[in-house]
């Protein structure tokens, strides 16, 4: 995953491969579909990466939550800058992710090897019919749901 | 000969001066193919196309420079058609729907717009605002981490803290930039983001909505927040249907609506 910076504005138009990651979705899961014409089969695509960082309901996330707690500084207030690295350094335990991450995205990475293991056995299995496609939206929806069954 | 389609414009639709290179390696020049009032831009297509890096840049580059002299209706990546007169037949059987995109799209660009929760920041947020987190947070820091129980009470009150936060953050990002766009679409579901939402503006009047982005972004620094564009109007194009035209111009699409 690309951890783009934020206010990242591309002024020509996503031209660039800067921002790719942050439009892939819709170059693939937007735009006018024609019935005449058919689509070059997606099977095997590895460039969209699900990239959860939704709250999970889950003990593991709330151990990771309290972790994340328990390493705040309470003294520095709110207005102490987020963006301090040794503080960062300490909330990014799984370090790869990004600085923004921190403790969620590490809860939710599990989950999304998961699904990432999910999608390669269901890539294995799947011909090279147009229907393939729809593969990594339709797995994005399913974390959601996930999402919405656990709120509820 | 297969074709690859890269969208739909106006039949006098000019091709830039400079040759535009589409799918393939080594890349295959843009042409047009016209029927009627209406225009594909094509290219052909290479042997075993597949959904590589470079092959999304190259559809994405190609409806960024056509769309800059008029109108083009994007289509989506990998769209084939056995040939040259499979794409006028196409163009041909639904021409007056695309004609009334492309004058609804005229001059309109897409911003797509993502955000989400930097961990630390929405952290102190539920800490400060709630004050039974802080007093857990604070016995569990004294105590050194605390038992489980204690810390899976509090990893669960900030749990929910967080995700009320998501949905309140959600909600002012909508309400801030929609009234500044024409229409609005949600972006492909699922992609854990607590808001991605696309927006359609017209090409000249984007100063106002990226500056209220700015400022969003200033003022709610607990936000990680993306914004792409211009961007061809992928969000905003509807697929014509069997019914006549003018029913699926009745039909709004999911999402879409002013302000």
């Amino acid at each position: 995953m690309t951890v783009v910076p934020a206010q990242q504005e591309n002024g020509r138009g996503g031209g660039g491969s800067s921002g790719l990651y942050d439009v892939l979705e819709l170059v693939l899961d937007r735009g006018l579909v024609i019935d005449a014409f058919v689509r070059v089969s997606l099977v095997g695509i590895e460039i969209l990466k699900i990239d959860v960082r939704v709250v999970v309901a889950s003990v593991d996330t709330y151990l990771r939550f309290a972790e994340a707690c328990n390493r705040l500084d309470l003294e520095s207030g709110p207005k102490k800058d987020p963006g301090l690295p040794d503080l960062v350094g300490e909330i990014t335990e799984s370090g790869a992710r990004g600085k923004s991450k921190g403790a969620l995205s590490g809860a939710a990475e599990t989950f999304a090897d998961a699904i990432g293991q999910g999608r390669e056995a269901a890539g294995g299995r799947n011909g090279s019919s147009s229907s393939d496609g729809e593969e990594a939206p339709r797995r994005t929806r399913r974390t959601t749901s996930s999402r919405k069954k656990e709120e509820s | 000969m297969t074709t690859y389609v890269y969208g739909i414009a106006h039949a006098d639709h000019p091709l830039p001066e400079q040759q535009v290179l589409g799918v393939g390696d080594p890349p295959c020049p843009v042409r047009i193919v016209r029927s009627g009032e209406l225009a594909a831009v094509v290219s052909d297509c290479p042997d075993g196309l597949r959904p590589k890096r470079r092959d999304l840049l190259a559809h994405q580059h190609v409806l960024t420079e056509m769309g800059g002299a008029g109108a083009v209706l994007p289509l989506r990546f990998g769209s084939l058609s056995t040939d040259d007169d499979a794409v006028r037949d196409a163009l041909g059987e639904h021409a007056t729907h695309y004609k009334t995109q492309l004058a609804d799209l005229d001059g309109r660009v897409e911003f797509n717009v993502k955000a989400a929760h930097r961990e630390e920041a929405v952290l102190r947020l539920v800490v400060d605002d709630e004050p039974e987190v802080r007093r857990l947070t604070e016995a569990l820091q004294s105590a050194g981490g605390g038992s489980y129980p204690e810390r899976v009470r509090l990893g669960e009150l900030v749990a929910n803290g967080v995700r009320a936060r998501e949905v309140q953050d959600a909600h002012t990002i909508e309400r801030t930039l929609a009234p500044l766009a024409e229409q609005s679409a949600p972006g492909p579901e699922g992609s854990g983001w607590l808001v991605n939402l696309s927006f359609l503006l017209p090409r000249t009047e984007t100063a106002p909505f990226q500056e209220a982005a700015h400022r969003l972004a200033e003022e709610q620094p607990h936000l990680e927040l993306l914004v792409n564009g211009p961007l061809p109007p992928y969000s905003f194009v509807r697929p014509a249907h069997s019914a006549t035209d003018e029913e699926t111009r009745e039909r709004t699409p999911e999402g879409s609506g002013r302000g």
